[in-house]
């Protein structure tokens, strides 16, 4: 019940956040030179056309007015059309959102399986080779720039060892893609049976998800071993130490209360990872949102931009949801 | 009188502390790496142009993509400009864009940040005005970082400027929390109330009182980030928004060999990278010193190590 009531809260703040973020970006957006009638018709357009591309697109009202069409818009599932791409942008980000769900997710799966193990490793054992690597690797790994570990990865892995496949894209162009239907590759070929997809996506994933594991894992690193180090120096772990539990139920049970802080890490990043992957989708020619919305930015598209926004926020939103069910599920004082 | 003991005090502990930091460095070998490759990189940047052994800027279209070797140290790329001399240029831009970046979001943060600390609470105007600052902030974060950053660079125009401006806006809201949070605490103290009471000016109470006691996680902060900014400026100049070519910049420099790598030439990108790397490391790890050295809890632990291994204590 209290979760129930704690989740209506919750939502009826979403909806004036959301309008926020937009007018912001909007704003933002408006803000950046570089008139898109201009820039849709080219150097040879007439004045005569230009003014009628502008009425038609409504640049010639004032920018609240202008907002306030687009909300409306919104409203109804219309998130306008790209003039880069030509498409609605519904249509567009149908495409590219689930590219970039599906590398970031694998990605902090990678980073959870480096970081976490780790991270209670250097908790529970305070000095010696062990502690001092995680301690090295959280540091280094937030020294990193992601785009260049890609490249180093392309080098070795592809260039050197002829192992990985060409860093150009999502699967190769020889083979012909499943049928869409969550737009996750992986799955969508597991769905139609086609192996060979599979195994094509499969291949072009490693690296990217490499590349975004290898780096996040620093930080989910540092935040297992504070707090797992932290509960390990509690009243409670030592009354369990000096009851004679073993020092492997122990490390669990200081784990079991940490991980509510790792969750939280977990979805800080992803909420990160769906605009921050940009540098390494455009590395690996990925096609995803990120790069998207960038391409937004530098050329003075307002649609995909915002829709970017828009679609990112609300799945943060989501996902800060899904954190508060798990802490639920976690920790039974919650309840 | 607090300040004239503080004073005595520090005069006297001077060379203590001195003694102090310099056992710290040798008991904690990781901190006098990281302040080495600071003072190494900052260093550079001064001494670049007589350092670097060819100009940063200029070409020779005969040696290009020529591997790493004699006279060429690290290569020359694509256009045959030595890769060597432009990674020992490239913090004289990288350095100052993060360090100018991060000073002004430190000041504009620290500044909000207290305001709205002392005003927080206070009815009237001043909650107003607090509100309105910290929901501006939410709605700031809830962006996502990078495309905001170029957006706002976008808005700006393609400059320096610009990007030291974009660092200083996306990292101003860790500042305005940090310093909130500490104010806040601060705020409830003895010697801020009799102040008050003794009729003190607001701002001078702020200024005297609050804030030089809220400034230690803001240090510890300003150095982890001075390599964060780095990294944000070499990733705008890596897709384009940043800083333009054929000035020396990490970013921009593993932009231009990008497409080299998979032809195997590596060294044009790989280096600057390197360079990069090893750079925002020694920030981190000064940033982390500086986490414990300002923690007196872990501070004096330290000492107390240091005392019964070789009689040194601050």
């Amino acid at each position: 019940m209290r979760l129930l009531s704690y989740l209506g809260q919750r939502l009826l703040f979403v909806a004036p956040q959301l309008v926020g973020i937009l007018f912001v970006s909007f704003l933002l957006v408006k803000l950046i030179p570089g008139d898109p009638a201009v820039l849709m018709l080219g150097p040879f357009a007439t004045p005569d056309g230009l003014a009628r591309l502008r009425t038609e697109l409504g640049l010639d009202r004032t920018v609240v007015e202008q907002f306030l069409i687009y909300l409306g818009n919104v409203v109804q599932g219309d998130l306008g059309t790209s003039w880069q791409t030509t498409m609605p942008v519904t249509s567009d980000l149908a495409q590219r959102f689930p590219a970039t769900l599906e590398l970031v997710t694998l990605g902090l799966l990678v980073a959870l399986a480096i970081g976490l193990p780790l991270g209670v490793a250097g908790a529970r054992y305070k000095r010696g080779l062990l502690r001092t690597g995680a301690d090295y690797y959280g540091l280094l790994a937030g020294a990193l720039p992601d785009f260049w570990l890609g490249l180093v990865l392309i080098y070795v892995f592809y260039t050197m060892l002829g192992w990985a496949p060409a860093p150009l894209g999502r699967i190769d162009f020889a083979v012909i893609p499943p049928e869409p239907v969550t737009g996750a590759l992986l799955i969508d070929s597991l769905i139609a049976g086609n192996w060979e997809a599979f195994r094509s996506a499969a291949g072009h994933l490693v690296l990217p998800v490499l590349t975004l594991g290898l780096i996040n894992a620093g930080p989910i690193l540092k935040m297992t071993q504070a707090t797992t180090e932290r509960m390990l120096d509690s009243d409670f772990s030592r009354y369990a130490e000096l009851c004679g539990l073993p020092r492997k139920v122990v490390v669990a049970q200081a784990l079991r209360n940490a991980l509510p802080s790792v969750i939280t890490i977990v979805s800080v990043l992803y909420g990160f990872l769906l605009g921050g992957a940009v540098l390494v989708e455009i590395v690996f020619s990925w096609g995803g949102a990120g790069q998207y919305a960038v391409q937004g930015v530098l050329n003075a598209d307002l649609n995909p931009v915002l829709g970017f926004v828009l679609y990112s926020a609300v799945l943060s939103l989501f996902i800060y949801l899904i954190v508060d069910l798990l802490y639920f599920l976690i920790d039974p004082r919650t309840r | 009188m607090a300040m004239a003991r503080d004073a005595g005090a520090r005069a006297r502990g001077g060379s203590r502390r001195l003694a102090f930091f310099m056992a710290v460095l040798r008991t904690h070998p990781s901190f006098a790496l990281g302040y080495a490759i600071v003072l190494m990189v900052v260093l550079l940047a001064i001494f670049a142009p007589w350092v670097a052994p060819y100009p940063p800027e200029t070409a020779d279209p005969v040696a290009f993509l020529q591997p790493p070797g004699w006279p060429h140290l690290m290569g020359t790329d694509a256009t045959g400009m030595d890769i060597f001399s432009r990674v020992i240029w490239a913090p004289r831009i990288d350095l100052s864009i993060a360090i100018l970046g991060t000073l002004l979001s430190a000041l504009i943060g620290t500044t909000l940040g207290a305001l709205v600390g002392y005003y927080q609470s206070v009815r009237g105007l001043g909650r107003f005005g607090a509100g309105f600052v910290m929901r501006s902030a939410d709605v700031l974060q809830a962006f996502p970082v990078f495309v905001f950053a170029i957006a706002l660079v976008a808005v700006f125009g393609q400059s320096l400027q610009s990007i030291v401006l974009a660092i200083a806006f996306v990292n101003a809201p860790i500042y305005l929390r940090l310093m909130r949070t500490q104010v806040m605490s601060i705020r409830t103290m003895r010697y801020v109330e009799a102040a008050w009471l003794a009729g003190m000016p607001d701002w001078r109470i702020i200024a005297r009182h609050i804030v030089p006691n809220a400034m230690a996680p803001v240090l510890a902060q300003l150095s982890v980030n001075i390599g964060w900014s780095v990294l944000l400026t070499a990733a705008l100049s890596f897709i384009g928004a940043g800083v333009k070519a054929p000035t020396p910049e990490w970013g921009s420099m593993i932009a231009m060999g990008y497409q080299n790598i998979v032809t195997g030439h590596w060294w044009p990108s790989i280096f600057p990278g390197l360079a990069l790397a090893v750079t925002v490391f020694g920030f981190s790890l000064v940033g982390s010193s500086i986490e414990v050295l300002s923690d007196p809890a872990r501070r004096r632990r330290l000492a107390g190590r240091l005392e019964t291994v070789r009689g040194i204590a601050p």
